[in-house]
């Protein structure tokens, strides 16, 4: 199927991404998504303010909790955005903004660009890794996310009218279900890098550790930001690892 | 608490009016948030002459879907008790959830004292996550859209061809940590571990062809395995309930 109607030159094979991935156009995308949320949250917050005197509660504190939410996520804001900035190499702004800032997360997306590569049978960010792959990849993690935002858009209503829920009516399997498939999803792309190359091999080891280490004093210094602060710190270890091992390769 | 029934239908009233706004006003702007996350690669795909066949597309979205499809579903099943639906529409298009609008949805019930699932618990989080979205789409923007692109425009070349090449081994490992302390199960862990070391040490060496499924038949098994050997103990006493 050839397309009649070129509006942007790309070259299938080139693996100049940033020269796809920048294009006007997803930026237009990316910013019109953050309007959408922009224009949300405005609608929220009125309605909000119109239901709040009807059940007691001042305007002081839904002030307040607009505030406190405020203050809460600018951590972890920051390290999302430290996360986003390392992913800016492989998916370009636009992509990044939407799919690792916003509707999506890091370890999702990322895993469902790595998957949708393997099947064009190249590997993501290697030399196989062309605007072709990059398209497909993006078009199958945007699919994704549509089908979390439709089953959002279908199951809520659904739920709220409630009778029993799938949730409240067998909390075990409901429970052992995401669980597994998280860590079969994540134990699958991590251990794939592994045969790729010593350097690989290594670098998975640097990072697994960071993050323990992360998560273990975070724990033991009981230090909530170094928990959100864990992935990005262990990418900028591991990719300096991966610096040097390389030039010195 | 002392609430008249007067006051209480007025309450109730003005909380399905709310209900009501926001499950409008929520499907509205995240079927436009769906529409606008599509166009990018919709435009990409069809109009950039990238020579790409839609099996391609399909076969990745397959393969994608057999990995993640289950948690489509699972997710939302799952946040709609804590969230509510009229965050629900927030929450899905922001992202993030449990790192950052959940604490942020706490933390403000809690500053104001109102406990979650009240009408005033409600209100709190839907402000929370309204005040949360703002502080993100705006670092978002300002750090990541100008000053993201920036840097990395006037990082020198090799070394973001040295992060391309290796941002996905610096990344995933510290993803898998991350899971498995987040979950804190350790059968489906070690049953997850397992399935994917074999996958990628014995099956495919052998199986090449089956390197485009293999996350997924991953996922599928590790779902089955962990339920064959689940702690049946536990099982049976919260299935009691």
């Amino acid at each position: 199927m050839q397309p009649q109607l070129v509006l942007a030159a790309g070259d299938p094979s080139s693996t100049n991404i940033w020269a796809i991935a920048n294009t006007p156009f997803l930026w237009f995308c990316a910013l019109g998504v953050f309007a959408v949320i922009f224009i949300q949250t405005v609608l929220y917050s009125r309605a909000a303010k119109v239901a709040a005197p009807h059940v007691d509660m001042p305007a002081r504190e839904l002030k307040e909790s607009f505030r406190a939410g405020a203050v809460a996520s600018v951590g972890p804001s920051l390290a999302v955005v430290f996360v986003a900035i390392a992913l800016l190499a492989l998916f370009g702004t636009p992509a990044v903004l939407v799919r690792i800032g916003l509707i999506g997360s890091v370890s999702a997306e990322t895993g469902s660009a790595t998957i949708s590569a393997v099947t064009m049978g190249a590997s993501l960010g290697g030399a196989d890794y062309t605007q072709q792959v990059f398209a497909v990849a993006f078009m199958a993690m945007s699919l994704s996310g549509a089908m979390w935002m439709l089953a959002t858009l279908i199951l809520t209503p659904i739920m709220k009218k409630g009778g029993k829920s799938l949730a409240k009516r067998n909390p075990a399997v409901m429970a052992l279900i995401p669980t597994a498939a998280l860590l079969g999803a994540f134990s699958a792309l991590t251990i794939a890098e592994l045969p790729k190359s010593n350097v690989h091999l290594i670098l998975v080891a640097v990072s697994a550790t960071t993050m323990a280490l992360c998560l273990f004093l975070a724990k033991a210094l009981n230090a909530k930001w170094l928990k959100e602060w864990a992935l990005g710190i262990s990418i900028v270890v591991a990719i300096t690892a991966g610096y040097f091992l390389h030039t010195a390769a | 608490m002392s609430t008249s029934a007067a006051q209480l239908t007025g309450a109730d009233a003005s909380m399905a009016r709310f209900e009501k706004q926001t499950t409008r006003y929520g499907s509205l702007t995240m079927s436009a948030g769906l529409i606008f996350s599509l166009l990018g690669p919709i435009y990409l795909v069809f109009f950039s002459d990238l020579d790409i066949a839609p099996s391609m597309i399909w076969v990745a979205f397959l393969a994608v879907a057999a990995t993640f499809g289950v948690l489509w579903i699972v997710e939302p099943a799952t946040y709609f008790p804590i969230l509510g639906s009229a965050a629900m529409y927030q929450a899905f298009m922001i992202g993030n959830i449990s790192n950052k609008l959940l604490p942020a949805a706490i933390v403000a019930q809690a500053s104001i004292g109102a406990k979650p699932g009240s009408k005033r618990g409600d209100l709190a989080a839907v402000m929370a996550i309204c005040g949360a979205a703002t502080v993100h789409l705006t670092s978002l923007l300002l750090f990541v859209g100008l000053l993201g692109t920036w840097l990395v425009s006037m990082v020198p070349a090799e070394v973001i061809e040295v992060a391309r090449l290796y941002i996905l081994p610096s990344l995933m490992g510290a993803v898998l940590v991350q899971s498995i302390v987040a979950m804190k199960s350790l059968r489906p862990t070690l049953v997850a571990i397992t399935l994917a070391l074999l996958m990628n040490f014995v099956i495919l060496p052998a199986a090449p062809a089956l390197a485009m499924f293999a996350t997924a038949l991953v996922v599928i098994a590790s779902i089955l395995v962990s339920w064959l050997v689940r702690d049946r103990t536990q099982f049976s006493a919260t299935t009691e309930d």
